[in-house]
């Protein structure tokens, strides 16, 4: 019995070592497609992200391919999962780099996977254009390393100036301890006394928290005009609700990454009214917003939301670089370098010097349970 | 505000007894820590929330059927993954029932996405005051579920005879068997019974929180175990006591030194409360025979 | 294996090894890199687990302290690696003894919490205590080793210097459990009222075992922050203690041969099925259960030798 059992697990072993090589071998020969690669959380506690930037990305290519593809080359997504973990991103990215048929990198989510990656594909010369990684220390990352979302330090200075003009005195920050919550907690409470804002709490909680009663309940003694969410809409939904069930009434305001559909389905009534800033809304101003939600509607029948919309801009940049320079490595660098007023569903877009993107925001409001251009 | 947190923490506090519970009677019997707890938790939850979306059940046809389902997956588990084991080296079973673990977030993973799920439920939103306090109805459904779960675990082992049977098995694997006892049916209980506790543990943390997903189980798992511990593991009474004590220590802690540090205040407190107690608060002597 | 030769053969195969690798391709060079890094902890892991038999479930805490250590020291310090490496190797070492001394009288499960708490506790200060660690941005930046002016750029150079330390890591423990101490050590973890009553005092050898493997998880460590030039808290959970034990068990406990396969089948296993992408954490965890199933005593396990530590020849497998 037991001499079966092992030899029957060595057989599964080996035979998954085989399907795996074959697989591997298989990947070589597709049929000389254009390859761009895509380094995304695909499991793990940060996989609904990793799926958006799966789907903006895979919808991004087919919209090429569907157009004739690239002087008549298909251009194929080649995903790699990073699970959100440095150490697994480190060994995507390399995975990546010795691939020579992979052009360029659309990845990674975290900011802490980019920066543990960036020095691989800056060595290796080629580009990674993160769809989501805010955190100022992305700016310095290399001249290989580039993004489409605005640093976290534009948005919270933004926010602070909204707040001001909204009429809040006091407001309570709850920020994730990460490198995007705290990047947006300083520069908020810098720009606070210019706005004549006064901070009466700010507490944090660590990703992944899911209980903010404590938190809630210390805001509550304080009485604040507003809290400012610097995190993700999941948590924000929570405190939302939670807060609600706490009996504390208050306005909520956050940044671009509270944007989704989830937050209207987790956070019920209790986000109603809730203020945020958006690149990315369809059915406002931004035309290519709306034919961008409309193209995932078809495709995947669910609403984008903000990190679909950054990898969809991240991947078709990387192809707007192959087409216009050819297949090549450190063309498609040059090419990122001189982009200028590309125009996309998160808006207009250039890159500065370091990699990093300018643009402006929308205001965004809840009503009725959708969201809404603030008037 | 000391008065809400102290409510704070006991409804979460209830919430890890329970959990805890399930960790502490398969200890009891088996001597492993069953790693895997946290995610039948977490499946507990789902299962209960895909009784109310899909089938559109009432919440307590959901309580019980989730909890029926998940004592079946508890005893399943049992039966393939540490059964197999139970003479072999104490730290095998564990590392299996991290690979358990591991399958079943991936499974949850696969069935229902990472995303988080609200629960699809009115119930709870409302809120009662007494005079400083907030309740909301579910803080009230947690903290009386649970008591009467818990009164009514201590009656079945105290004053029933497969009760008694059990609390025989725990005592010792071998004379229990002597006296005619069936080991292994009181084996696949004590997982029968944890885990329709977790499973209901589940379902009111998903409605508390309005959050599902598939993660969930990882922190839940670990305090519930540090409840057990703290209480004394193995200990039904301790794992009450521990999962209160660590609810409340938390919420205060949080309150009034740092939200950051929440889990390094209950991780200091289990360890001072271990080096005075080496068997926790409720543990019985750990007597070495010669 | 048992003979000299048969040494020198798998060393030099090790040696040679990249030049064939490289052929292939860097990715291939990466892996064996953090195979050779997970040799190296749970070679250390094992002294305390399969040797002194004490259930720890922190390790990945002793690593991180080891790479924090390194990383401050070579950005602030601007010391070069190699000082940096003993000075996480000795920092580490002193954490190992602090932690072990209050809590080695706990024992079994209880000791695995502690362990456990010990390393959320480190995690969190990683995480929290933003003015020395820049918390969760982590530390960019880490300098690469340079040997002679030399500074080390290519992963060929990296693979040598880990291969290096596993042996180093290798020889070293290899020596201590083979010694007088590693009997005094299996004595205590088979029967430590035994051990007391033949003159061992329990508490000094399982101290020794708990300082020495956080000392080589921390040149580990050292290692990691130097190889990525990153470091930041997110490579320090509690699951990468849980991966590390798993290398442990796996391989099978008290057996350093057993540790190191342990650490090639957990890197490789999750990087073959990187293709099933959805299924490869469920196929990993099903694999555990079936391999612990089949294999309780681990693949290189003390049953796999003929004779074992005392001489004897070994009583049949269990049933």
């Amino acid at each position: 019995m037991k001499k079966t059992g092992s030899i029957l697990a060595s057989i599964a072993l080996a035979a998954s070592l085989l399907a795996g090589c074959s697989a591997n071998g298989g990947k070589q020969d597709a049929d000389g497609a254009i390859q761009i690669g895509l380094a995304a959380p695909i499991s793990g506690t940060q996989a609904q992200y990793g799926e958006a930037f799966k789907n903006g990305a895979e919808l991004a290519a087919k919209q090429v391919n569907d157009a004739g593809g690239i002087d008549g080359k298909k251009v194929k997504i080649v995903i790699q999962d990073d699970k959100g973990d440095p150490h697994e991103a480190v060994n995507v990215a390399n995975k990546f780099v010795t691939d020579k048929d992979i052009l360029a990198v659309v990845g990674h989510f975290n900011s802490s996977a980019t920066l543990a990656t960036a020095p691989i594909y800056n060595k290796n010369k080629i580009v990674e254009i993160s769809p989501s990684s805010s955190a100022p220390a992305v700016t310095n990352a290399g001249e290989y390393t580039f993004r489409v979302i605005t640093t976290d330090a534009f948005q919270a200075a933004y926010l602070a100036d909204w707040s001001k003009e909204l009429g809040y005195r006091k407001v309570a920050l709850i920020y994730e301890q990460s490198d995007f919550g705290l990047g947006l907690l300083d520069v908020y409470k810098e720009a606070a006394p210019k706005n004549n804002i006064e901070i009466v709490a700010a507490e944090s909680y660590n990703p992944g928290d899911k209980d903010f009663s404590t938190v809630l309940t210390k805001i509550k003694e304080k009485q604040p005009d507003a809290i400012f969410i610097g995190g993700f809409y999941n948590e924000a939904a929570l405190i939302a609700q939670q807060a609600q069930k706490l009996g504390l009434k208050t306005d909520y305001i956050g940044v671009d990454s509270l944007y989704s559909e989830a937050l209207l389905e987790l956070g019920g009534d209790a986000v109603e009214n809730m203020k945020l800033i958006g690149f990315f809304y369809p059915g406002g101003d931004n035309e290519e917003a709306t034919k961008f939600a409309e193209a995932y509607q078809t495709a995947y029948n669910s609403k984008p939301d903000t990190y679909a919309a950054y990898a969809y801009v991240a991947t078709s940049v990387v192809i707007e670089a192959i087409k216009h320079n050819g297949a090549d490595r450190e063309k498609i660098k040059e090419y990122l370098k001189t982009l200028h007023d590309y125009k996309g569903p998160t808006g207009v877009l250039s890159f500065d010097e370091n990699g990093d993107v300018v643009t402006t925001p929308e205001r965004l409001t809840i009503r009725n349970g959708a969201f809404e251009l603030y008037q | 505000m000391f008065l809400q947190q102290l409510v704070n923490g006991l409804t979460i506090g209830v919430i890890y007894a329970l959990i805890a519970l399930g960790y502490t009677m398969v200890y009891g019997i088996l001597k492993m820590v069953n790693f895997a707890h946290g995610d039948i938790f977490m499946f507990g939850s789902f299962l209960g929330l895909f009784f109310m979306k899909h089938l559109h059940m009432p919440l307590y046809l959901a309580f019980l059927l989730s909890a029926a389902a998940t004592s079946a997956i508890g005893v399943v588990i049992e039966r393939v993954a540490y059964r197999p084991l139970r003479t072999a080296d104490r730290i095998v079973p564990l590392i299996s029932a991290l690979g358990v673990s591991t399958f079943l977030v991936s499974l949850a993973q696969k069935l229902w996405g990472t995303e988080m799920h609200p629960f699809p439920t009115a119930f709870g939103r409302g809120t009662v005051t007494v005079g400083s306090i907030t309740f909301s109805e579910i803080q009230i459904l947690i903290l009386v579920l649970s008591f009467i779960l818990m009164l009514g675990l201590h009656l079945f082992v105290t004053r029933t005879k497969t009760g008694t049977a059990m609390r025989a098995t725990s005592m010792s694997l071998t004379n229990a068997a002597l006296m005619g006892i069936n080991t292994n049916h009181m084996i696949s209980l004590a997982f029968a019974i944890g885990s329709a506790l977790a499973a209901c543990a589940g379902i009111m943390v998903g409605i508390y929180y309005n959050a599902v997903y598939p993660t969930m189980g990882y922190m839940a798992g670990i305090n519930a175990f540090t409840a057990a511990v703290l209480g004394g593991i193995g200990s039904i009474p301790g794992a009450m006591l521990g999962g209160i004590l660590l609810g409340v220590v938390e919420n205060l802690g949080g309150a009034y030194i740092s939200t950051q540090y929440q889990s390094v205040i209950s991780f200091t407190i289990l360890i001072i409360v271990l080096m005075i107690r080496p068997t926790g608060i409720l543990g019985k002597k750990d007597i070495n025979k010669v | 294996m048992r003979s000299r030769a048969g040494r020198f053969a798998i060393v030099g195969l090790l040696i040679l090894l990249p030049l064939l690798l490289q052929q292939i391709d860097d990715y291939i060079l990466h892996i064996a890199i953090i195979i050779g890094i997970y040799a190296i902890l749970s070679l250390s892991l094992n002294v305390i687990v399969g040797y002194a038999g004490q259930f720890a479930l922190g390790h990945a805490a002793f690593y991180g302290i080891g790479a924090y250590t390194a990383a401050l020291i070579m950005l602030h310090g601007s010391a070069s690696f190699w000082l940096a490496l003993a000075a996480a190797a000795a920092v580490t070492g002193l954490f190992g003894l602090l932690l072990g001394s209050p809590v080695i009288r706990l024992r079994g499960d209880y000791l695995g919490i502690v362990t456990l708490g010990f390393g959320e506790i480190v995690r969190l200060i990683f995480v929290n205590w933003v003015d020395v660690t820049r918390g969760p941005m982590g530390l960019p930046g880490i300098p690469a080793p340079s040997l002679f002016g030399h500074a080390f750029t290519e992963k060929i150079e990296f693979y040598y210097l880990i291969l290096a330390l596993v042996l180093l890591t290798y020889f070293i423990i290899n020596r201590i459990v083979h010694s007088g101490i590693g009997l005094n050590l299996l004595t205590i973890r088979e029967d430590e009222t035994l051990a007391q009553s033949v003159g061992i005092r329990p508490n000094p050898y399982k101290l020794l075992a708990f300082s020495l493997g956080a000392c080589f998880a921390g040149v580990a460590g050292a290692y990691w922050a130097a190889y990525i030039s990153y470091v930041s808290p997110d490579s320090f959970r509690y699951l990468d203690s849980v991966n590390i034990l798993a290398m442990v068990i796996l391989g099978g406990t008290a057996s350093l041969p057993g540790s190191i396969l342990g650490a090639i089948l957990l890197v490789l296993a999750p990087e073959i099925l990187r293709y099933m992408n959805d299924y490869r954490m469920m196929l990993l965890g099903l694999a555990i259960i079936l391999m612990m199933i089949f294999k309780p005593s681990g693949f290189w396990g003390e049953k796999h030798r003929k004779y074992n530590f005392y001489g004897l020849a070994q009583k049949g497998g269990r049933k």
